[in-house]
């Protein structure tokens, strides 16, 4: 058994290892998969660090594409940003192959970028980050006041939601006018 | 940098919602209409809340259940209302804080802390022996139901009275500890009411119990310690009940303890019963049944 695993790994290619790891599992070369954003950035990923995408790993194990094929077909992501889904990379490649902490002290602390990262987490299926995300954003809000949360989390007053409830009512009547219109003037 | 919290998924509001300890999310609740339903709907795990009635306020005691698991929550957290001003304490961590709503009143703090927890009814009100009398009426309009009144020990005879007449109706459960229980505030008045549950405790003085005040009792579960009542009046008490055929009588369990080593072979003299394991069995004409368990100290009575 374990000359067998002596066997594999010494076929594998010669990236340096550590003894341990080494004996412990054979090494097999890593498949690369390439992903960009918004600004068009291209991002070399291993299949392991996007293992913690649902979303992308549900697209690789449909595609089945050679490395060639995942080179010249990158995922595109246009309704993420570039500098966030970078955030998303490194945070994949920082925990591949790795159980996730219960507390990760590496994540962005630019608030500003959080809300973004929320969204993109939650679109390329990251659990583990979006847990973790969404923690922060509940930090945000530590030991504050209910006019501090309003004014952080850009909370609306009942009598604000009261009027945009009322103008989607009316937009949408409008539309519904308007598409009535419409249908009247096509079957003129 | 603010963010558009409303502007997330629903899913990942809850993450965050989950993520936050209880003041927070007490605090999240009163910024709108929309935000008091996001919390109500997320269906915080938090035990039921309690209320102690002080000299000129009532102190809330909000307790996050174990199983929220959000590791900083406060253990538990109180909240302070005013009798005469409509604002809230909070103690926090970082001290003590001031809220205020526009239009609430102290009734309307009670509603909308029972709301966002799905509770129906506060558990437990509280009375303390330093609760003016006259603030009772006050008690009630801002809470007008619980599950349970508690008077306690220091509370005077005269509170212990009137707390009793005036807030009983707005609850299903009564704890009273009062030591002693005498002729001045006598035990019967307590059991007369119709509850779930009447627990008397007066562990210095044993009260004194008679035959009728178990006849006319009409609570479901009642406990008396310490209580002083002969094992004549028990006896009594059985032989009635086993004559009373297809008379409604609505205790269902009767315990109490007390000082003196009650006598069995007095309490049951001339009763036919079956031992079953360590209770005495009893059946009479309509088909009810009685268990009498009894040790050295404690009789309890199970009607079946």
């Amino acid at each position: 058994m374990s000359s067998t695993e002596q066997g594999t790994s010494s076929a594998a290619p010669a990236e340096p290892t550590t003894a341990p790891e080494s004996a412990a599992a054979p090494e097999v070369p890593e498949s690369f998969y390439y992903v960009h954003g918004k600004d068009k950035v291209v991002h070399k990923v291993s299949a392991g660090a996007l293992q913690h995408s649902a979303l992308i790993h549900g697209m690789i194990s449909n595609l089945g594409y050679t490395e060639e094929q995942a080179k010249a077909n990158p995922f595109p992501f246009e309704n993420i940003d570039g500098d966030i889904l970078q955030m998303v990379v490194d945070w994949c490649n920082q925990h591949k192959g790795k159980p996730t902490p219960p507390e990760d002290t590496n994540l962005p602390k630019q608030k500003e970028k959080l809300f973004d990262l929320v969204l993109a987490v939650n679109y390329l299926e990251i659990k583990e980050l979006l847990t973790y995300c969404c923690k922060q954003v509940a930090m945000m809000v530590k030991g504050k006041s209910p006019e501090e949360i309003r004014e952080i989390w850009m909370i609306p007053t009942d009598a604000e939601d009261e009027a945009a409830e009322k103008e989607a009512k009316k937009r949408a009547g409008k539309e519904a006018a308007g598409e009535t219109a419409a249908a009247a003037g096509d079957a003129k | 940098m603010p963010i558009r919290l409303l502007s997330l998924t629903s899913e990942d509001l809850q993450y965050a919602l989950n993520c936050m300890e209880i003041d927070e999310l007490i605090a999240f609740s009163l910024c709108s209409k929309r935000t008091k339903n996001l919390v109500k709907d997320s269906n915080i795990q938090i035990e039921p809340i309690y209320a102690k009635v002080y000299e000129n306020y009532i102190r809330l005691e909000i307790m996050p259940s174990n199983l929220r698991g959000v590791q900083d929550d406060p253990d538990p957290l109180f909240i302070y209302l005013d009798f005469s001003n409509p604002y809230i304490t909070l103690e926090r961590k970082n001290g003590m804080e001031v809220w205020r709503k526009e239009g609430f009143t102290q009734s309307d703090w009670i509603a909308h802390f029972l709301n966002i927890s799905n509770e129906p009814i506060i558990r437990e009100l509280m009375i303390n022996g330093c609760c003016p009398i006259p603030y009772l009426d006050t008690v009630k309009r801002i809470i007008p139901k619980f599950q349970e009144l508690h008077i306690t020990e220091d509370c005077s005879t005269e509170l212990t009275e009137i707390a009793f007449r005036k807030l009983i109706p707005n609850a299903e459960k009564l704890q009273v500890d009062k030591d002693p229980f005498d002729n001045d505030i006598h035990i019967s008045q307590f059991l007369k009411p119709n509850l779930t549950s009447v627990c008397l405790s007066s562990w210095g003085h044993p009260c004194k119990l008679e035959l009728d005040d178990l006849l006319l009792a009409n609570s479901s579960f009642i406990s008396i310690s310490l209580a002083n009542i002969t094992e004549k009046d028990l006896n009594r008490f059985v032989k009635i009940w086993t004559k009373s055929n297809h008379r409604f009588y609505r205790p269902e369990h009767i315990e109490m303890s007390a000082r003196n080593e009650i006598n069995r072979a007095e309490l049951l003299r001339g009763i036919k019963y079956q031992t079953v394991d360590n209770s005495h069995l009893l059946k009479r004409a309509d088909g009810k049944e009685l268990e009498i368990f009894v040790l050295t100290n404690f009789v309890a009575f199970k009607f079946k």
